[in-house]
């Protein structure tokens, strides 16, 4: 008898592999990764290859090379790097876009959480969503967390924060509509019990989620707003630190160290680094993803 | 090396009805290897390989898959070096010979799931190695390839312990070593150790075989052991695993096997581990087709 389930058997188609690509998207790669942190792989450089394309046809350039230049040598890089970034994150965001973290959520974090001591006295848990664009995110930790509601967090209050430095995003978010693109991950099942329809094909989530999180205008540059968000047990930070400069995510980051409680986490986007910006935090892997982490203070690791 | 396993288990393993029998060629292959990849005698290696018909011909198979997308096929495997480069000739090699050892008939565990892990490892190990100073790469290579033939053991020795073994780890999401020690009493570090020293492989490897979910305890090569046991950890947790989900966190900096090869690899502070993480994505794919070409469309039976 051989045990196996379907994860583990062998693709029966043969495996995509990567086109061979010019070495020069792997310098382009490295630009991008040093200064905002996101790291395409060989299997996603496709992704840097497209939007590599789209800014060479509107700079009017022809090669590669010559992008590379302009990315490198040319007074408007900094500028530059922020349209790329752009392209390269644009429409990435859906609700549960990333199940490998929505599984570490439930299957390691919460229930360390749990059975954590100091926070099982208090039984709350306070989430921060920081850049929650249009809203997927909260929307997504909110109804993961009542899936949770009746197990793992009885009788816990769970508070999300969600903020976004743009107006229209937080409004956008407090509406909570979304069409078939936002909702591509979303199974039926969360389909029929956090949402209804509106709009004609569009879906509305329900009061009762968003009775779950705050939203709120801030901008994550304004050090002392950013001091008053003491007590939170997870961030979440997705593609936004890429567009800060060293100094300034620095800053944001130690703000987002001091604003967790120890034990607490802190996630980025799926392929983005926190790029050793900030040695108290320890990079911790859970299956398919990696977090950032605030030592208990037990652990004596700090 | 003393052994904890009890004699009637050592009688057990020594009567393994099929006993694995080391391919002739494999130890003065891995022997060649060792030597840096520009001091390689590659004639030497070409000659010991003819004289095993079998792997000469699946290493052609291999050489020859789409993964590699050759324009013109090697038809020799001294003209697969020439195409592919010694480093890959060398993993498809390895494999062949480790499929050689191990007739997959006698498995309960699927083959492809294994060797995509062993060789996983191996390359991590490698990819790991060759961010540190003074690292001998191809050592951690060997190591990170045979680091779990212990497994191999405790499929052709104790099948039914060790089926029993699976199914726990699998319903539990926990380590299947952890589900070993709950349900043999001992786990596949030992009889791997034990097949090790019957194979008079080096030492190095020994130690890493029966240690390196106890770093600790290694009685030789700690650096190596640490390095493996942070491998095989980072190999399950991104994507590489027993192709189960095992409900865990990885700190590695908090690990006993950091500050091991910490104390030998000052410069290991150094590394972004991050960027390492998404690296070792990179080699996923080549793993994948590599194992599903030599385990996978048609089974080895030796």
């Amino acid at each position: 008898m051989t045990i196996s389930t379907q994860t583990v058997s062998a693709p029966s188609s043969p495996f995509k592999v990567a086109k061979p690509v010019d070495p020069l998207y792997r310098q382009i790669r490295d630009i991008v990764y040093k200064v905002s942190g996101i790291y395409n792989t060989d299997e996603k450089l496709y992704l840097l290859v497209d939007g590599c394309a789209k800014r060479i046809k509107e700079l009017k350039l022809r090669t590669a090379r010559e992008y590379l230049a302009h990315l490198t040598a040319h007074p408007s890089r900094d500028g530059e790097l922020r349209f790329l970034l752009n392209e390269l994150t644009i429409g990435e965001t859906c609700l549960f876009r990333s199940m490998p973290q929505i599984d570490a959520l439930r299957k390691v974090i919460l229930p360390e959480f749990a059975a954590d001591k100091t926070r099982q006295s208090m039984k709350r848990l306070r989430i921060w969503s920081a850049g929650c664009s249009t809203g997927e995110e909260p929307y997504t930790l909110a109804m993961t967390m009542m899936e949770e509601s009746e197990g793992l967090l009885k009788g816990w209050k769970v508070e999300i924060l969600a903020t976004d430095l743009n107006d229209r995003s937080v409004e956008a978010s407090k509406a909570g509509i979304y069409g078939d693109y936002g909702l591509r991950n979303t199974t039926d099942y969360y389909k029929r019990k956090y949402f209804v329809p509106t709009d004609g094909k569009k879906l509305q989530v329900k009061p009762e989620v968003k009775k779950l999180i705050t939203f709120n205008r801030l901008n994550l540059s304004e050090d002392a707003k950013m001091l008053f968000m003491k007590g939170m047990d997870l961030i979440c930070c997705c593609n936004v630190l890429i567009y800060f400069d060293g100094t300034s995510k620095a800053k944001v980051v130690d703000h987002f160290f001091g604003n967790l409680n120890f034990g607490g986490y802190f996630f980025l986007g799926t392929s983005e680094s926190l790029l050793k910006l900030n040695d108290a935090f320890h990079l911790v892997h859970f299956p398919g993803t990696i977090a950032y982490w605030k030592p208990s203070l037990k652990s004596g690791k700090l | 090396m003393t052994t904890t396993l009890a004699p009637n288990m050592l009688e057990r393993i020594k009567r393994i009805e099929v006993t694995p029998a080391i391919p002739a060629i494999l130890l003065p292959l891995m022997e060649l290897l060792k030597a840096p990849p520009d001091t390689v005698e590659m004639d030497e290696v070409v000659r010991l390989v003819s004289y095993d018909n079998a792997i000469s011909a699946q290493c052609l198979r291999v050489a020859n898959s789409p993964l590699f997308g050759l324009a013109a096929p090697p038809k020799s495997v001294s003209a697969a070096v020439v195409s592919l480069g010694l480093r890959r000739v060398e993993s498809i090699l390895l494999t062949c010979c480790m499929g050689q050892a191990f007739p997959v008939k006698k498995w309960v565990l699927d083959p492809v799931v294994f060797w995509r892990h062993s060789l996983g490892c191996a390359m991590v190990c490698r990819k790991f190695s060759e961010k540190l100073t003074d690292s001998d790469g191809e050592r951690a290579f060997m190591a990170g390839l045979l680091h779990d033939i212990g497994f191999l053991v405790n499929c052709l020795a104790f099948p039914e312990e060790f089926i029993k073994a699976m199914e726990v780890a699998q319903s539990e999401q926990i380590p299947l070593d952890a589900a070993e020690q709950a349900t043999m009493g001992f786990s596949h570090c030992e009889s791997g150790a034990v097949l090790a020293a019957q194979w008079k492989l080096f030492p190095d490897t020994i130690q890493v075989i029966a240690h390196h979910h106890d770093v600790e305890n290694a009685e030789s090569a700690q650096a190596l052991v640490a390095l493996v046991h942070l491998g095989d950890l980072l190999c399950r947790m991104r994507g590489m695993g027993y192709g189960y989900y095992e409900r865990r966190k990885v700190d590695m900096i908090s690990d006993p096997a950091w500050e091991i090869l910490a104390k030998e690899h000052r410069e290991l502070e150094g590394i972004d581990l991050t960027r390492f993480t998404f690296e070792l994505d990179d080699a996923v794919g080549e793993v994948v087709e590599l194992v599903s070409t030599v385990f996978g469309a048609s089974p080895v039976h030796a």
